[in-house]
């Protein structure tokens, strides 16, 4: 009984080890509704971890044609991603009219876009800074002459 | 009983090996956090806002507020058309053999004053330094007079409230920042450090019968 407990104390260990891993860059998280008649409704949570490391396993000729692409954009997004982690909590843009209301802004370090419109349409995106700072890195590191 | 126990102690040591994880990973993110209040709140930090609010019913409003220093660090990062290491180049600049350089040259080593006053029928234009600042007031009447044409009053004065109001203060030091990159090029980033060292001041006010633009800097992170 006492080598289960042990066994159990390991896994159990090493389970919290690895969600502690896991988790410790945030959640991304993506609500989507579309408030009309078959109307998609798409909610995750992703651990941001999960972003880093699922890039190591993108096709190589794929992670090429989007660095070609983006490219350019790279060093700025990597700038704005280091400088978000630097305001934990910032409103950047609020654009309000009759219909729709769109605002991005910096909630606990995570970069959040909210846009509701006047459909009923709801997007609700939340993305860690460090995760924008991680993709931009990851990226220049495989597109060389950035 | 005792393997209740064995149970007691594997689930309190679980609890305690992740307290000591996250102890491990998040001081990171919580010294980060704590930084950059320290940062927002010791020194005081500039903060550009941009807000436009049409007049309109339920019209649009636009809020936008960028730490000056961000602003400062990503725009070098931007090298896109005329934009490049946060300079940006302009042809222009000696259109119709004006050499705006040398005249902003002229202003600046003078001594305060009216430097343009032009009081016409569609326009009035002022151009003025005072106590370190540039000044720059156009009021246009041009489309409130194309309106009252429009009603079949020709040279009708311009309807009331058809005018755009346009107010630029800018601080000479920000300007000649501006312009310290040399012939055709504007510095932005030397003109955004130097914005960041004035304090609180509101730098353009546009005012039309549609829509009020107003771009400030001051050291709130929200827009009012």
């Amino acid at each position: 009984m006492l080598i289960l407990a042990k066994v159990a104390l390991g896994l159990g260990a090493t389970m919290a080890m690895a969600g502690v891993y896991v988790f410790h860059e945030g959640v991304i998280r993506v609500d989507l509704d579309e408030h009309r008649e078959g109307g998609g409704h798409v909610h995750f949570w992703l651990p941001a971890t999960a972003v880093a490391v699922g890039m190591h396993f993108v096709p190589k000729d794929q992670l090429n044609h989007t660095t070609e692409q983006v490219r350019p954009f790279l060093p700025a997004l990597r700038e704005v991603a280091k400088e978000l982690e630097k305001y934990p909590n910032m409103e950047l843009v609020d654009v309000t009219d009759a219909r729709d209301h769109v605002r991005v802004a910096m909630v606990e370090g995570k970069l959040r876009i909210d846009a509701v419109s006047g459909d009923g349409d709801v997007v609700h995106v939340s993305v860690p800074a460090r995760v924008l700072r991680d993709v931009a890195d990851e990226l220049e590191e495989k597109a060389p002459g950035v | 009983m005792q393997t209740y126990r064995g149970i007691l102690v594997t689930g309190s040591t679980l609890v305690l090996a992740g307290v000591l994880a996250a102890a491990a990973f998040l001081p990171t993110r919580a010294i980060a956090q704590e930084t950059a209040t320290t940062s927002s709140s010791g020194r005081s930090e500039q903060w550009i806002h941009v807000r436009v609010e049409s007049k309109e019913d339920h019209g649009e409003t636009v809020r936008v507020n960028v730490p000056v220093e961000m602003a400062a660090k990503v725009i070098p990062a931007i090298n896109k058309n005329n934009l490049h290491d946060g300079k940006v180049h302009i042809d222009s600049m000696h259109t119709n053999d004006v050499d705006i350089p040398a005249i902003l040259d002229a202003v600046r080593s003078s001594r305060d004053g009216e430097y343009v006053t032009v009081q016409g029928n569609d326009n009035n234009v002022r151009v003025a330094k005072s106590a370190g600042y540039l000044y720059i007031h156009v009021t246009d009447r041009s489309e409130g007079k194309k309106a009252a044409a429009s009603d079949g009053k020709p040279g009708a004065k311009a309807r009331a409230g058809h005018e755009s109001k346009v107010e630029i203060k800018v601080p000479m030091k920000v300007v000649d920042a501006l312009f310290s990159a040399g012939k055709d090029e504007l510095d932005i980033v030397a003109a955004l450090k130097a914005l960041s060292a004035h304090g609180d001041m509101e730098l353009v006010t546009v005012k039309d019968d549609q829509n009020t633009v107003r771009v400030w800097v001051d050291s709130k992170n929200v827009a009012d």
